[in-house]
């Protein structure tokens, strides 16, 4: 058996997983949204329609949940790597930890010094001042995803470092941060984050039209939001097919997971072109129990040619293979929902065309709008099967081809590894539970459409005086807000 | 000047840095977190929910600063930050439960109807849990760990970084369990609440029901805070060798005179909390907290972890510290401008009625 199935790594690798899967099912909304609300708040103080700041000021709502979720489940990640892999730690340091460090310092805390201003300052600060927190917001939690993705592409495709002394060090920065995995393992992730947020709030305005509530309000979401989708869902497709290709060649064993590629030729000689639609891997993983077959597809999608050689497993020893069953079905499951959400923003833009696109029009189709709705949680789905792809795929290594994942694991009990087990799995999936209730209570109560508008209350008590805790009653407000 | 001198110089200050980053975390969240320590006697949700609301605006900010004080140990010495939180694996994650369950909290008690008592609970607890973990972090920290290089993993197979030079950390899970680490967890939850207290005081207006109450808690726990750094001291002195040779050396007087410093520091906050000068006694408050800080770590240079990793040995190479040093060191100027504008935006007194207004 693999060194990296025994069960101590084993653990180590799930408690890791489980707290990576529990935090990117935050982040990418917040990083979406951010430039969604952004666009909102444009909208509404070029054009001066009330209607952008109620939808931003109710899908701010939303958002400020789901950071929270993000940042109680991130803080754990950025302490994990040296919890759980401290030799990795150590060892990749010199590269991984300065731009994890980079990481915290121009973005995480760029973002929580603004996030602040963004969701509570709308009356304590001018107009301008708060559309320059909304953007630096948004662009922070972009610049995060960026350094944490190239960290990981690092892990996938190690260059610009030698080994000494047992450290990595850096030998070209340059090589390094742009390694072949990140320049398309970037964009591929930050336009996964777009995607998700245009689908999740464009399902959430589906499902008021379905409700007939605030519909008026809500198709001047929808049909930007599917517009803009239009154009992003087949840009990911572009994307993810170029990351393939680039994996074909940089990290050729995970390709062969992905694919369950098992052999390089066939008997006979020639390249095996064949692309499995269905595979079952045999217990000893060197070849499928049962396939369903199309020959040609898998060369021309590696290689873009008619049948080109793609390496298969055989062409390595079987202690550096990983295992097949999560990335191949992974990448599948991946692979149908970006097709299937291209299709949606396909349908609504014939609606569009056709004229049909009015609320009316939506109401008489309801299976649009409900798999609109469905389309939401879709991307969330797409999102973590990408990312078990990415991380099963580069097994056994934590640092491809150089490190194995085993000789990264920190010191550690079996009790240790079952106990953070445990504990997050009640953590985190009452931060999942809680976060996801408050958002349909949240989307239940429905927007607030008659507070005034920012910049026209001229409460003295909003008015800041002098500071310290000197300063006179600056903040007193009515009794807590009544719930429906 | 040699490379490794540059190194070294460059070392050093990322090692006062992140001193100066822990100090922000210590300093700006560790009043967030007394003030909810507090929020466990509270009588009602209305007043968890008020204290809640003071802080909403800046918490997020404050607590950020233990994410960087992370980045920075991993960016800066990578060889502590993958052997230290190894060791210190227990704490941390109580820790860590603690920060997740009272961030959530933030942003679902105003949310809630039926549940608000229980989201009020996780917000108090959380931020009971997040201090002691920390408290135990930082007295299993001071104690060393022992460390060893080969396997990390008890596993018999071929690699090349088996026989690194590299020592990971080799101990057990319960390793930092000591009587000492315990007694620093409690006094990390006394500190945590003076600072909450005097906080809560300075925030809410003088006669509003939470300034009351913050007051008479503020007393208390001067008190006690006063008695527990003075048994941190003495046991101290007492077990490590490190710190005695420094305090009762030749150079003895340094310390006694930070020592009538901080006293003085002490005095001027309880006076000025007297005298309901609440945002100077919060400022003298932390005055204390930033020497005694400043104190334990020139106490321990040259080592970062007492007799276990000096800042040289656990140096990145020169041109990783040096890299890190050109991208990085601007921005924590940045960072503090504005965790602070964010901090003076939100400034003034509250009161309990106070709450999230609509949202």
């Amino acid at each position: 058996m693999l060194m990296e199935n025994t069960l101590p790594i084993l653990l180590s690798r799930l408690d890791f997983a489980w707290i990576t899967s529990m935090h990117i099912l935050w982040t990418p909304l917040t990083i979406g949204v951010s430039w969604i609300l952004f666009g909102l708040e444009v909208a509404w103080l070029r054009s001066g329609d009330e209607r952008w700041y109620r939808l931003e000021g109710f899908f701010e709502k939303i958002f400020i949940v789901n950071f929270g979720a993000g940042v109680a489940t991130g803080v754990t990640m950025e302490m994990a790597f040296g919890i759980l892999y401290g030799p990795f730690s150590q060892a990749a340091g010199p590269f991984f930890g300065n731009i994890l460090g980079f990481e915290t310092i121009t973005a995480f805390m760029y973002e929580a010094g603004f996030i602040g201003l963004m969701v509570f300052g709308w009356n304590k600060i001018g107009k301008g001042m708060h559309l320059f927190s909304t953007f630096n917001v948004a662009f922070a939690s972009s610049l995060s995803a960026y350094w944490i993705l190239v960290a990981n592409s690092w892990m996938q495709t190690p260059n610009g470092v030698v080994l000494k002394d047992g450290i990595f060090q850096v030998t070209n920065w340059w090589h390094a941060i742009f390694n072949d995995n990140a320049i398309w393992g970037f964009p591929h992730m930050w336009v996964a984050t777009m995607i998700l947020g245009f689908f999740v709030l464009a399902a959430v305005s589906a499902w008021y039209i379905l409700k007939n509530r605030h519909a008026d309000l809500f198709i001047k979401m929808l049909k930007p939001a599917v517009l803009a989708l239009l154009i992003v869902t087949p840009i990911q497709i572009w994307l993810g097919d170029s990351l393939g290709v680039d994996v074909a060649h940089s990290e050729p064993t995970s390709l062969a997971a992905m694919e369950g590629h098992y052999h390089t030729y066939l008997p006979d000689g020639k390249p095996n072109t064949g692309w499995h639609l269905i595979a079952f891997p045999n217990a000893k993983n060197d070849g499928n129990v049962f396939a369903i077959t199309i020959p040609h597809v898998l060369s021309l999608l590696e290689t873009h040619t008619w049948d080109g050689t793609v390496t298969g497993m055989d062409s390595f020893p079987a202690k550096d293979r990983p295992d097949v069953w999560v990335p191949f079905y992974a990448f599948r499951i991946m692979v149908a929902i970006g097709f299937f959400l291209f299709f949606m923003a396909l349908w609504g833009t014939l609606l569009m065309m056709r004229g049909k696109f009015t609320v009316q029009g939506l109401r008489q189709r309801p299976w649009f709008l409900r798999l609109m709705v469905l389309s939401g949680f879709l991307p969330y789905l797409a999102i973590w099967t990408g990312w078990w792809t990415r991380e099963v795929g580069r097994q056994p290594w934590v640092v491809y081809n150089i490190m194995r994942t085993y000789e990264g694991v920190s010191h550690m009990g079996v009790g240790q590894e079952i106990a953070w087990f445990a504990g997050y799995i009640v953590f985190e999936l009452s931060v999942w539970a809680g976060a996801w209730y408050f958002f349909s209570k949240v989307i239940r109560k429905g927007p607030d459409l008659d507070s005034p508008l920012p910049g026209t209350t001229s409460d003295a008590d909003n008015a800041v005086e002098a500071g310290g805790g000197m300063a006179r009653p600056s903040f007193a407000k009515p009794a807590l807000h009544s719930e429906p | 000047m040699d490379i490794t001198h540059i190194a070294t110089t460059l070392t050093t200050w990322w090692w006062l840095l992140l001193c100066l980053i822990f100090l922000f975390y210590i300093g700006l969240d560790g009043a967030d977190l007394g003030a909810g320590i507090f929020a466990l006697f509270s009588p009602d949700e209305e007043e968890r929910g008020a204290i809640m609301a003071s802080m909403a605006g800046i918490w997020d900010g404050n607590e950020t600063w233990l994410v960087v004080a992370g980045g920075v140990l991993f960016g800066a010495f990578p060889l502590v930050y993958g052997s230290a939180f190894n060791y210190l694996m227990i704490p941390l994650m109580l820790a860590l439960w603690g920060i997740i369950s009272r961030a959530v909290a933030f942003e679902f008690h105003v949310h809630a109807t039926g549940s608000k008592r229980f989201w009020g609970w996780a917000f108090a607890f959380g931020s009971l849990l997040a201090p002691f973990g920390a408290g135990l972090a930082l007295g299993a920290t001071l104690q060393g760990f022992p460390m060893h290089a080969g396997p990390a993993m008890a596993v018999h197979s071929p690699g090349l970084f088996v026989d690194s030079p590299v020592p990971h950390f080799s101990g057990t899970a319960l390793t930092f369990l000591t009587p000492f680490s315990l007694f620093t967890g409690f006094g990390a939850v006394v500190a945590a609440c003076l600072a909450g207290g005097l906080y809560l005081c300075a925030r809410f207006e003088p006669g509003d029901v939470i300034n009351k109450k913050a007051q008479t808690w503020t007393t208390f726990f001067s008190y006690l805070a006063l008695m527990t750094i003075v048994v941190a001291i003495v046991w101290s002195y007492a077990i490590f060798p490190w710190a005695a040779a420094k305090w009762t050396g030749p150079n003895w007087w340094n310390w006694a005179l930070v020592l009538v410093i901080v006293l003085f520091a002490a005095y001027k906050s309880m006076m000025a909390h007297t005298m309901q000068r609440d945002f100077t006694a919060l400022l003298w408050g932390e005055g204390v907290v930033a020497i005694l800080w400043f104190a334990m770590w020139a106490t321990m240079y040259p080592y970062i972890v007492p007799d276990t990793w000096t800042i040289s040995a656990a140096a990145n190479p020169a041109d990783s510290i040096a890299v890190f040093t050109l991208f990085m060191t601007g921005f924590v100027p940045v960072m503090i401008m504005y965790n602070w504008y964010q901090i003076w935006v939100f400034r003034g007194r509250y009161t309990k009625k106070a709450s999230y207004m609509g949202h």
